[in-house]
């Protein structure tokens, strides 16, 4: 910490990224996010992390909110209980899509 | 108070006096000023609310030294402390009114548009997130369910910068919401849930809880609430309790006042055992 390039980039980062996993947390999201220290001279170490978390994201699954950008009917049968999805429901999403 | 407003008219305290002047039944916001006097008879606490603090930053903007007083209520007096802190308005140039404010969890009763909080029907209840929650009660739904709540919430949205606009603490010029690559103008609806979570993390240790865009929303999206819940996570991780004093926010303090330490990042088994 402090030992950075950017002078006081890592505090701000640290704050930034710690905030922000908390409210992805709000989206239940927050294990998508990580944040560790590495130098330019630690390659091992950066090939360490990225592919752990690349491992991490792979057990997560796809990212839930990809389903709601390509189907939103299909999104909102999930979302809600299916009897409130009436006949108009498509067109009307589309039509103001 | 009326008195009081035209004295400080009258002997130069302020230029401009910003209030509520009761026009055909309607409280609108008024600016009151010297050469105008006989209309500050009209003037009036509106339990409608309008961010007048808003006004009080556009006329600052276009004339620095103007001295404004205004009527505060306690969500007023917070943002001010936030428009004082980022340098759009000079807390010397600045003399509130202060008038009984809307309840909270700290006050039971006044004069406020926001004296009942709405009931939600039984189809919100049952799909969205209830307006009324607490910011902690957010945390008993599951991870899934909370994120279908909150996207069956943003999904409504119509894009019509409401929120924004009538914020008292959002003053920027360029704002990211209308920025070409990020927010295209033209297609409805907003890309969804980013164009919240844009607003809600520039809310990040600014908003001062006085609920004006939830009242301003037509889709009726629990704004109040997701600021809010924003709001909490800054007070749990800095200990920043936002509008209470003039303080700098924890983004923006530079050096090394920071304790936190990235948590670890767990790997696949810890997740997905």
């Amino acid at each position: 910490m402090g030992d950075c390039h950017y002078l006081y980039g890592n505090y701000m980062t640290v704050k930034r990224i710690t905030f922000l996993q908390e409210m992805l947390g709000l989206l239940g999201l927050e294990e998508r996010l990580g944040l560790s220290w590495i130098s330019s001279a630690e390659a091992q170490k950066f090939v360490q992390v990225v592919s752990d978390f690349t491992e991490r994201i792979r057990s997560l699954g796809p990212n839930p909110l990809h389903a709601y950008k390509e189907n939103r009917k299909a999104a909102a049968a999930e979302l809600m209980p299916l009897d409130f999805i009436g006949e108009g429901y498509d067109q009307q999403r589309q039509s103001m899509a | 108070m009326i008195n009081n407003v035209k004295a400080w008219l009258e002997d130069g305290t302020v230029d401009a006096f910003l209030g509520y002047r009761e026009m055909d039944h309607h409280p609108l916001p008024h600016c009151f000023t010297r050469e105008h006097m006989e209309e500050v008879d009209d003037l009036v606490i509106s339990p409608v609310r309008y961010p007048l603090e808003k006004i009080a930053t556009h006329m600052t903007e276009m004339e620095p030294d103007i001295k404004i007083g205004m009527l505060a209520r306690d969500c007023d007096d917070r943002a001010l402390n936030v428009l004082y802190l980022w340098n759009q308005l000079k807390s010397e140039n600045v003399r509130t009114l202060g008038v009984n404010c809307c309840p909270s969890r700290l006050k039971a009763h006044g004069d406020c548009s926001y004296l009942e909080p709405e009931k939600i029907g039984a189809y919100k209840k049952q799909v969205g997130v209830d307006n009324n929650l607490s910011p902690e009660a957010l945390d008993s739904y599951g991870q899934k369910e909370r994120l279908n709540r909150w996207m069956y919430e943003f999904q409504k949205c119509i894009k019509c910068y409401g929120c924004r606009n009538i914020c008292p603490v959002c003053f920027c010029k360029e704002c990211s919401l209308e920025h070409d690559e990020l927010v295209k103008t033209g297609p409805l609806l907003p890309e969804i849930p980013v164009f919240h979570m844009v607003r809600a993390v520039h809310m990040a240790g600014r908003c001062i809880d006085c609920g004006l865009c939830e009242a301003a929303c037509p889709m009726d999206i629990p704004l109040r609430l997701l600021y809010g819940k924003v709001n909490q996570i800054v007070k749990d991780v800095f200990d920043y309790d936002t509008g209470s004093a003039a303080l700098d926010s924890p983004f923006n303090i530079l050096g090394d006042t920071v304790t936190l330490e990235p948590k670890p990042i767990e790997t696949a088994q810890a997740v997905n055992p």
